[in-house]
């Protein structure tokens, strides 16, 4: 065997191993990055949160009033007709 | 919510969380309204919806409360066991229940609820809401979270229709 053939034996194998290493190094980069994103059926960790379209009306309509009773024990309203859907996925 | 800009319109939305909810199962965050710009309220950022995703369901919230005139919410946190009835009791805290739509999703228990009030639902039937949960749940289950819940509001407004002192 030759040495220039070695030589091209090992130019060629640290090239390939040089970019599996780049190429995991971006996964791994990668999944850390967007790890806060949302798959199902994986550990989500959020701050949960509300979204009001109106919270400056629901706020002089008495909803901080409402939860300061709920955390009290007792319950703000009675039970109303109400509709809508469930689902799960 | 995501406004833009602190001068935003009365009407754009916002963000809560908070005390606890009482119930069996649950260990619900219920809101203290509050305006929920990322520079006045971090606790946005480290919510389960991007930068991006919040500024359109931010839209989203204020063009279908705009276009029907009811109040639509959207809370995203633990529903607990019985998520039907965690749902009805963080409807019942708005401010006018019986036009109001909560769309409540716990994306670790899988499960979306959508709950109409009294008035809501004879606009919002709840085949429509069905029909509208079916397209959000698509959307949760490829892992879009602000895709499926702008989704449902936009499905959720159009069947409401325009509010009735447009006609």
């Amino acid at each position: 065997m030759s040495s220039d053939f070695v030589r091209m034996l090992v130019i060629l194998i640290g090239i390939a191993v040089a970019f599996a290493l780049v190429l995991a190094g971006l996964v791994f980069a990668g999944g850390g990055r967007r790890s806060k994103r949302y798959r199902p059926g994986r550990p989500f960790k959020f701050t949960p949160v509300w979204f009001l379209s109106a919270p400056e009306e629901q706020s002089r309509a008495g909803i901080a009033r409402a939860l300061r009773a709920a955390t009290l024990g007792g319950r703000p309203t009675g039970p109303r007709e109400t509709g809508g859907a469930s689902d799960r996925w | 919510m995501i406004a833009g800009e602190v001068t935003a319109a009365p009407s754009s939305g916002g963000v809560v969380e908070g005390s606890t909810v009482e119930g069996p199962g649950v260990a619900a965050t219920v809101p203290e309204p509050q305006r929920a710009h990322p520079s006045y309220h971090p606790e946005v950022v480290h919510g389960p919806l991007s930068v991006r995703a919040l500024l359109r369901v931010d839209e989203a919230l204020r063009l279908a409360d705009a276009a029907t005139g009811l109040t639509f919410s959207v809370y995203i946190g633990e529903l607990g066991e019985d998520s039907r009835d965690t749902a009805q009791r963080l409807h019942a805290r708005l401010a006018d229940p019986d036009v109001s739509v909560l769309i409540a999703i716990s994306p670790n228990e899988r499960v979306l609820e959508i709950v109409t009030g009294s008035r809501a639902r004879k606009r919002i039937l709840d085949r429509d809401a069905h029909l509208a949960a079916k397209s959000m749940v698509a959307a949760f289950s490829g892992g879009d979270l602000g895709g499926g819940i702008v989704a449902g509001i936009a499905q959720l407004a159009d069947h409401a229709g325009r509010a009735p002192s447009d006609n």
